[in-house]
């Protein structure tokens, strides 16, 4: 039987292609590293009683059964899209944050520059003033 | 004129078989059920009289520790390691052979829900109609509830009282529409219960809101309500306030907060209230509130029959109540069933999703499989009745 393949595709990203590693230990279970209870409940007393059941093994053979074999492979793979997708996802946070901080340096930066110009810091008050100004001057 | 013999059962039977896979919030639910295929079906509106035999009801419930709720990920981590095992379970209960011979359709819950859950039962739902080359159907939960309700109390034509964890809705049906008459402005009732009992820190097992009407049960001072808000408001109602206000007179007492004059004595610093006292009063706050809306929606309708539906609806307390609404009014009944069809199951999802299929109606396309967190009661409709 063939081992599954992945592939992941984005505007920034042509083509990803997933697939199963040989010799690699994560792809030879069915508890994954990324499947499992989350943190949160775990603190709060669960017991996990959700767990995958184990790879069934052919006694003849004494080799997992085929579907068993698909399932430790689908959870090495679903490891790896997992871990991609949220290291994808840090990146966007991180930039999102990178452009809210920009922002919000620019803005402080603006305000100072204005009161150093002699403004009170209320641009609303400021431009009324300015319109105000601009009226007896006509 | 309904035609409910539209599609033929597979393979020449004289019967149709349906399995139901539900997964919308923290019970996975796996049922199959059996339509016989009388002549009398092709003949009107029979939707409500299939003489449904129920083959198997099985389901599992995802249980979180005292004082927590069910997040989306563990629920639906729960719904995908044991829908394997509990499809197998149903199948072997109801007798099911070659699930490519034996099985007509498959219905799955398409919404509304919890999306990580419902996404986990679709998949499967997919995998098995791939595998077996079993058509599909989506489900409408709130539908399946209904549906389920009509066939067990054999209600033709009731004003439906809809109340379960994440949804209150009084509904009647019109032009191929369940019309939702009034709901929740916010909360729904089971959230309401379930919320409070994580505040009271009573475990989760079997359910919330059961260890809740016990506790009430168990209350020695029926004969003097607590006083909380009320907010009726026309065909709708709102519960969030009421459960801030209980929950900070629970905090209260159980912080021993003796400047609250409602629950302790201004003489001795005893408390005045007991946990059974709190939860009697909120049921019987929320219940008055439902009863309410539901007498106007009878009186809009001109109906006579009440059928309650949903996880809230096994409480006892609130049947009782509705009941004595009903008796006040002209040949009123009011209809109910037990835990096992209330609480979310995967039987309901099939008889659905039978009649659905039985009018020629399900999946072309994967595409139309997908599932969907907000699908409101009214969008589907219900060609299956006059």
């Amino acid at each position: 039987m063939t081992s599954p393949l992945a592939t992941y595709s984005s505007p920034d990203i042509t083509e990803k292609l997933f697939a199963v590693k040989e010799g690699n230990s994560r792809y030879s279970t069915t508890n994954g590293k990324t499947t499992g209870p989350s943190t949160y409940v775990l603190n709060a007393g669960q017991v996990d009683i959700d767990k995958p059941s184990d790879p069934r093994i052919n006694p003849a053979t004494q080799q997992p059964t085929t579907l068993s074999k698909l399932r430790m492979e689908l959870t090495g793979m679903q490891d790896d899209i997992n871990e991609f997708l949220t290291q994808r996802m840090e990146v966007a946070k991180n930039k999102k944050l990178k452009i809210q901080n920009t922002s919000e340096e620019k803005r402080i930066e603006n305000e100072i520059n204005e009161l150093l110009d002699g403004g009170d810091g209320d641009d609303d008050e400021d431009a009324e003033d300015q319109k105000e100004k601009n009226t007896n001057a006509k | 004129m309904v035609n409910l013999n539209t599609v033929k059962p597979r393979n020449g039977r004289n019967y149709y078989i349906a399995l139901g896979l539900e997964g919308s919030a923290n019970k996975l639910g796996v049922g199959v059920i059996k339509h016989p295929r009388l002549v009398s079906m092709s003949q009107g509106d029979n939707s409500h009289n299939c003489d449904v035999e129920i083959l198997s009801n099985i389901r599992d419930t995802y249980v979180t520790p005292p004082g927590e709720g069910f997040l989306p990920r563990d629920t639906a981590r729960h719904h995908r390691n044991w829908v394997i095992r509990i499809i197998k379970q149903a199948l072997e209960k109801a007798e099911i052979k070659d699930p490519r011979l034996d099985i007509d359709v498959i219905c799955f819950t398409r919404g509304p829900g919890m999306g990580a859950p419902l996404h986990s039962v679709a998949i499967a739902a997919r995998t098995c109609s791939l595998i077996w080359d079993v058509p599909l159907v989506g489900v409408n939960h709130c539908v399946g509830h209904i549906e389920m309700g009509r066939e067990i109390t054999k209600a033709e034509n009731p004003v439906v009282l809809y109340v379960s964890g994440g949804n209150t809705q009084v509904i009647a049906y019109s032009e191929n529409r369940y019309r939702i008459f009034g709901e929740t402005l916010d909360v729904a009732i089971g959230n309401c219960l379930d919320r409070f009992a994580r505040t009271l820190k009573i475990p989760n097992a079997p359910s919330p809101g059961y260890n809740i009407e016990q506790l009430a049960n168990n209350c020695k001072n029926k004969d003097r309500l607590i006083e909380l808000p009320y907010t009726v408001k026309g065909m709708d109602l709102s519960m969030s306030g009421i459960l801030a206000y209980i929950d900070s007179l629970a905090k209260d007492l159980f912080r021993g907060n003796k400047k609250n004059r409602l629950i302790f004595d201004r003489e001795t610093g005893e408390p005045k209230i007991t946990v059974e006292d709190l939860c009697y009063s909120l049921q019987e706050n929320l219940f008055a509130m439902l009863v309410e809306i539901t007498e106007r929606a009878m009186a809009h309708v001109n109906a006579s029959q009440v059928l309650i539906v949903g996880g809230v609806g096994s409480n006892t307390r609130l049947q009782e109540m509705m009941g004595q609404m009903c008796k006040d009014r002209a040949n009123g009944r009011v209809h109910a069933t037990d835990e096992r069809f209330c609480i979310d199951n995967g039987v309901m999802i099939a008889q659905a999703g039978l009649l659905q299929y039985r009018m020629g109606d399900y999946v072309k396309d994967f595409s139309e499989t997908v599932v969907t967190q907000k699908f409101r009661t009214d969008e589907v409709y219900v060609s299956w009745r006059d």
